[in-house]
């Protein structure tokens, strides 16, 4: 079969993983950063369709985003990325796995 | 060398592609669809140095995989059409990105020009680009260009001819290498391929396997149809599972990370980004457009405005449009001779055409508004800021446009708002918003409405209004709701939505979007909605009253023309039925309608050479008496009201006899639980061709002639004191206008905008259903609590 075989418990609920792959680092959803906060991303999750479609928006582990502000009912979210914008779902922003925020300038 | 050079234009969306193909192909530009599906093809013409160069505008694009149809589209165009060039548009303010699709455009293996556009912009933000170590490191010519300003379009077309005339080298795709381990695999599969003797050239073979590697499901589906496809699939999957060994991950996440290390290499060598402090001025203005509070506020202020110029601005030429029609109908009436052809080129060609031609001042401002939503960039923000509470309904937060203009405010059109949908490109919620659409308040369920609010609920019409806006919002967002989790099942689309910078639009491009979208409109919608016209006047029409009743409602009329000479044949010229005939003919030139003038007009009629064969002078001087013409008058009108009536009452047995009154009469049993009789189901059978036709083919149907829907207060009192009519049967009937079937108009569009005559017919019958089930429940539960029978 093409899916990998995932462990749900060890890694940070990531299904792209494989078992020996386990996040080292400390992560946080970038769902959960707040306007005007910045950090960089550790690892995109979710089926492949997604994850490829993200990449292929840029957003490559190590790039630098900035969250910009929330929708006026707090969903989706406006992200700065690679000089653009754009816009996510808090349920598709929860796959992607960032750094610990920073204050952006 | 061949005469012609094709060109394709890919790009991201946002890049300014169109802004390019508009300044370089102007108006020899001709839009239809890319064969199959709904998505809009635009191709044009441009001559260069005694070269036609023939342009085709590809679909916007971050990509070249299966995820979209446009993405298919795109890349399909590109192997299949095989153009002389592509000229891969490209943002410079958006390097990385946008270079993304440049590199997969490269690796396909096409002839690429770059058209790096809005430099100025980059510019702007501190953002420096070295253009020709780019080129260089691309192996590519990059133009620097601006779309807006007509700027390096020249210095673009030049290269493109020189670059078809000259062989540019199409090794450029051996510069992109993704490794050791994964080029040994490609090279594998490229084996391979080669070996089951594809006739291809070397970098299609490279972009077949590492699309294969990727496990791109249409090219995947492509292979399995070929011959030796076992051989080659167990190949993909073992160096597959085998990338998937050593990375640790999916090998199209692998090669879509490497393509972003080869970019942001090429970026680091030629890009330089200073710090500007200048404001961003796109993010000072969404301080305001997105705000929290002030953001929503603005939103529905913009959503109304592009409503009242819709409706608003057009008012005028719509008015011109169907007065002229009336005109034209008037003189047709007068030219031919009373009888079928009469009628049919009246009421079914001309009415019809009248009618498609009748929205096309409506679709053209409609488009034209979104055209500057679309350009400016705020239609992204639509979907930014709905998409919370639209998304809950299975639709999208671009939806509401369509909801709106469709009547979301009491008074919209289904047609345009069908049409707005063209923004969205999620299939799933544009196919349910398009399907829930009908089922708002447009102008023609008004007046149906406000004949019957103005018969049974004259005291509150206001709060009845808004209780009806709110009944069909209610209705659209459950069936949306209803619709997606049954027929139309299945996650939503991922919602990855590019905010672009605002922009200015192009008066031509704004221009040129709305001429090309009305113009379809027109074209395709035209003679489809022709034809459906002249069979619904047949059905209406045919087949016609026996002769035997024909010949009594005759004989009803002549009886009363005798009597009415019998009675003023002693004190007037009016002795004969032919003088009467004269008579009358004399009336209707000159126009006279009330008492007053027809006396006036029956002395003038005397004394002209309108006077009857065998009268004789004493009886003239009686004319001058006008007294005698007061009375003759006066009972002149009271014929014509008689005789009206009669020819109303012929009218409503014509219709009741006609195809369409038949089956109104046989629909009695169907709506027997709703209780509606065949006059109010053949009015519903016409409100199909149009639902403002429900009031003027019910006025037929209860003997008033055909009632002008913006008068209808003589319908309105008839009602009323009719039998059967009460304020619940009203209220019923009004819910069963709301929700059902839309006009044919309506499914002409939606035929057209989903591409299959199923979702035409599933909407008309989910809607009639929906329509039945509500009213019935309306009149039952009416009827249990006793509300409204009175």
């Amino acid at each position: 079969m093409m899916s990998p075989t995932v462990s749900r418990k060890k890694c940070f609920d990531c299904s792209a993983l494989e078992d020996n792959k386990c996040l080292a680092e400390k992560t946080v959803k970038l769902s959960n950063y707040k306007p005007g906060q910045k950090g960089q991303i550790v690892q995109v999750c979710g089926d492949s369709d997604f994850r490829l479609r993200m990449l292929e928006m840029g957003f490559v582990k190590g790039t630098e985003i900035k969250v910009v502000k929330y929708a006026p009912l707090n969903d989706p979210m406006e992200f700065e990325i690679r000089g653009y914008h754009i816009s996510l779902r808090k349920k598709q922003a929860a796959h992607i796995l960032m750094r610990e925020p920073e204050i952006a300038v | 060398m061949k005469q012609k050079i094709t060109v394709a234009l890919a790009g991201n969306p946002n890049a300014g592609k169109t802004t390019i193909f508009n300044a370089l192909t102007g108006a020899r530009q001709h839009v239809g669809n890319w064969p199959g599906v709904t998505v809009e093809k635009k191709e044009g013409t441009v001559t260069h140095s005694g070269r036609k160069i023939h342009v085709v505008d590809l679909p916007g694009t971050y990509s070249l995989t299966a995820y979209s149809l446009e993405e298919i589209i795109a890349r399909n165009f590109i192997v299949d059409s095989a153009p002389d060039l592509v000229v891969n548009v490209v943002d410079a303010a958006n390097l990385e990105r946008n270079l993304y699709l440049s590199v997969q455009l490269l690796e396909m293996g096409c002839k690429l020009v770059i058209a790096l556009n809005m430099i100025d912009v980059a510019r702007g933000r501190g953002i420096g680009i070295d253009e020709a170590y780019l080129s260089s490191l691309l192996g590519v010519p990059v133009i620097l260009t601006n779309g807006k300003k007509g700027i390096g379009l020249d210095s673009l077309l030049e290269t493109i001819v020189f670059e078809v005339e000259n062989n540019q080298s199409s090794d450029n795709f051996r510069r992109f290498t993704y490794g050791a381990e994964v080029e040994d695999e490609l090279e594998k599969i490229q084996n391979l391929l080669r070996h089951v003797n594809y006739s291809l050239e070397g970098p299609a073979f490279r972009w077949l396997a590492v699309k294969l590697l990727e496990g791109d499901s249409e090219i995947v589906k492509k292979i399995d149809s070929g011959d030796d496809r076992k051989t080659i699939r167990e190949q993909v999957e073992k160096s597959r599972s085998h990338l998937k060994n050593i990375f640790g991950d999916n090998p199209e996440i692998v090669l879509a990370d490497a393509r972003y290390g080869l970019i942001s290499g090429a970026i680091k060598q030629t890009v330089q980004i200073e710090r500007t402090d200048r404001v961003n001025l796109s993010e000072s203005i969404d301080q305001f457009l997105t705000n929290r509070l002030l953001g929503p506020i603005i939103l529905f202020a913009v959503l109304y405005a592009v409503y009242f110029f819709t409706f608003r601005g057009s008012e005028s030429l719509v008015q011109y449009s169907e007065s002229f029609f009336a005109w034209l109908g008037a003189n047709v009436s007068e030219t031919l001779p009373d009888g079928l052809l009469r009628s049919l080129v009246v009421n079914g060609v001309i009415a019809g055409v009248g009618g498609v031609l009748g929205f096309t001042p409506l679709i053209a401002f409609m488009f034209f508004a979104i055209a500057i939503l679309e350009d400016t960039g705020y239609m992204a923000r639509i979907a930014f800021m709905l998409d919370r509470v639209l998304r809950g309904f299975g639709l999208h937060g671009a939806s509401m446009l369509a909801l709106m203009v469709s009547g979301g405010i009491a008074g919209g059109c289904a047609v345009p708002g069908i049409m707005a949908t063209r923004t969205m490109k999620e299939p799933k919620e544009r196919l349910v918003t398009i399907l829930v659409a009908p089922l708002m308040n447009c102008g023609a369920k008004l007046p149906v409405y406000a004949l019957l609010i103005g018969a049974f609920f004259s005291g509150d019409r206001v709060s009845i209004m808004f209780l009806l806006t709110l009944i069909s919002w209610a209705m659209a967002l459950l069936a949306a709701r209803v619709i997606r989790s049954t027929v139309l099942s299945g996650p939503s689309a991922p919602f990855v939505l590019e905010l672009p910078p605002y922009r200015v639009p192009t008066l031509q491009g704004l221009l040129i979007h709305t001429w090309e979208r009305t113009w379809m409109y027109v074209k395709k919608a035209g003679t489809v909605i022709l034809a459906v016209s002249v069979l619904f006047w047949a059905l209406m029409t045919f087949p016609g009253l026996p002769p035997e009743i024909q010949q009594s409602f005759q004989k009803k009329l002549e009886k009363l023309n005798s009597e009415f000479i019998k009675d003023v044949g002693a004190s007037s010229v009016i002795q004969t039925p032919q003088a009467l005939e004269n008579f009358e003919k004399f009336t209707k030139e000159h126009k006279s309608d009330n008492a007053k003038d027809l006396t006036k007009a029956l002395a003038a009629f005397s004394k002209s050479g309108y006077k009857s064969d065998n009268d004789s002078n004493q009886r003239y001087s009686l004319m001058e008496n006008p007294e005698i013409n007061t009375d003759v008058a006066g009972k002149f009108l009271v014929l014509r009201a008689k005789r009206l009536e009669v020819e109303n009452k012929e009218q409503e047995e014509r219709l009741r006899n006609s195809f369409a009154g038949r089956v109104g009469s046989f629909l009695e049993l169907v709506f027997l639980p709703i209780g509606f009789d065949w006059r109010t189901n053949v009015a519903l059978l016409g409100g199909f061709a149009a639902k403002e036709v429900v009031v003027s083919t019910l006025g037929t149907a209860y003997s008033l002639g055909s009632v002008n829907p913006e008068k209808s207060w003589n319908l309105s009192e008839k009602l009323r004191n009719e039998p059967g009519w009460n304020p619940l049967m009203a209220f019923t009937l009004i819910i069963f206008v709301m929700l059902y079937a839309p006009c044919f108009v309506t499914l002409v569009v939606i035929r057209r905008e989903t591409g299959l005559w199923r979702w035409t017919i599933f909407a008309m019958v989910y809607t009639t259903l929906l329509a039945y089930a509500m009213a019935f429940l309306v009149k039952t539960t009416g009827s249990f609590l006793g509300i409204g029978l009175v």
